[in-house]
């Protein structure tokens, strides 16, 4: 179980191309929906206290 | 700030990613070349001014230097010399002057020390192409090629460290399924931006307090928090970063290395690593580890080998002591799991065995951080406080 909630939130995040969990394409277009508006509407609300990346030429 | 600007995204990231797609096969590097050298002076001349665009220059001669490097060639020894040296003199002039004039003024000090836009980035891919064509493991490519190598932006300014003979198949195919690349990319963009405004960001409240006033006024139970705070924050700032920076070249239809994989939970120290800043740890395994001798020589030698590889991790990621010690302290318990290993043999399959390691390893990098975070002198009294009072 742990393996395929690991796979479903790198899905999430973008980093897997395919959907475990998720097998219509009706799904997962939703779901992506879902992700995109909840990603945009939380860097919306915290974007204005923003400091530098901590890598860059540190 | 780079990646959470909007000059970023609408001035450079998106059409240049989009004239990719569409310019003719043998135009597609120059594309890259184009908008990689645009982004490098829009934001180094931002951050350090003329001095710091002019830096553009390095770019043009390593490319110009490059052209003479041929399988068991000097020209690459001099260009792996001349990538060392532009991070040892922009980087380390001023730490490793004071250290020689220690308790006195340093007569040698540059005053208007800089750093140069992600020059501790791109001098390892430098230094690697040097290197791997000397080794006769990479081809040549041509001038445009390996410009684009170099001046690919989304991995220009803090990784994920690219290899070339990864990267130039990439370049040379066309690009298909931009449906999907784009759609993935945007979502890993997305989310990277969510890891830094969200999470790291907002856990900057708590971080800011590890500083000596604080540590010395605050009740000790709260310390391991302020800990833990930063911790988290710096996984979501550069593993953020590197989604943002994956997510990028993934618009291009470009896949670039990943550089994490789930750090924290892993079961001991060794998979940390390999697991943590990925292309960094793979990048000091094949130009310094391996070449000292990995772990094909002697026990002792082994260690050695590990501890000069952490040393020097440290050092690169800031000119101070105390990344220094931070490099000293994961080196150290590396050469602890590999002496435990060697006398307790194959770890216990038992879960509570795995769970209990995976927080030990936990708690031992999260207790790393605070050499990474504060000076020598702080990290010792904040562990004073935390662990005497």
């Amino acid at each position: 179980m742990l393996p395929t909630l690991r796979a479903f939130f790198e899905y999430l995040g973008g980093e897997r191309d395919d959907a475990p969990l998720l097998h219509s394409a009706r799904s997962r277009m939703l779901l992506r929906c879902a992700v995109w508006i909840a990603f945009i509407v939380l860097i919306y609300f915290f974007s204005g206290q923003s400091s530098k990346f901590i890598y860059i030429d540190f | 700030m780079i990646f959470n600007t909007f000059a970023y995204y609408l001035g450079f990231l998106i059409p240049s990613a989009a004239l990719y797609r569409i310019a003719p096969a043998r135009l597609r590097a120059w594309v890259i070349v184009l908008f990689g050298s645009s982004f490098f002076l829009y934001f180094a001349y931002e951050m350090a001014g003329v001095r710091g665009a002019a830096c553009l220059f390095i770019f043009v001669w390593e490319s110009l230097t490059s052209r003479l490097y041929r399988p068991a060639s000097r020209w690459c020894l001099l260009g792996m010399a001349q990538s060392l040296l532009l991070l040892g003199v922009f980087k380390y002039w001023n730490f490793f002057t004071g250290l020689v004039f220690l308790h006195r003024a340093n007569p040698a000090r540059w005053p208007g020390a800089f750093l140069p836009l992600g020059i501790s980035f791109f001098t390892f891919e430098f230094y690697h192409y040097a290197w791997d064509r000397r080794a006769g493991k990479t081809e040549a490519g041509s001038l445009s090629e390996y410009l684009a190598f170099i001046l690919f932006f989304p991995t220009m300014v803090a990784g994920p460290i690219k290899r070339y003979q990864d990267f130039l198949p990439k370049l040379r195919a066309h690009p298909v399924e931009a449906n999907r690349d784009w759609e993935r990319g945007v979502t890993r963009i997305l989310s990277g931006l969510v890891k830094k405004f969200a999470i790291a960001d907002l856990l900057t409240a708590w971080t800011n307090h590890l500083n000596a006033h604080d540590i010395l006024l605050a009740d000790r139970r709260i310390l391991p928090l302020w800990l833990l705070a930063y911790g988290i924050k710096i996984y979501a700032d550069f593993s953020g970063y590197s989604d943002i920076a994956i997510g990028s070249a993934r618009l291009f239809g470009i896949r670039v290395p990943e550089n994490f994989n789930w750090p924290y939970g892993r079961r001991n120290i060794t998979r940390f690593w390999e697991c943590w800043h990925i292309s960094l740890t793979r990048w000091l395994i094949d130009y310094i580890y391996i070449p000292l001798g990995g772990s094909r020589v002697a026990p002792l030698r082994v260690y050695a080998n590990i501890l000069v590889v952490f040393l020097l991790s440290g050092l690169w990621h800031g000119a101070g002591l105390h990344f220094v010690a931070w490099g000293l302290w994961h080196g150290l318990l590396l050469c602890g799991h590999r002496l435990w290993r060697r006398l307790r043999g194959a770890p216990s399959p038992h879960p509570l065995a795995a769970y209990s390691s995976s927080a030990l390893t936990f708690v031992l990098a999260n207790a790393g951080w605070a050499f990474f975070c504060m000076d020598l002198h702080t990290a010792m009294l904040f562990f004073r406080r935390l662990l005497i009072g």
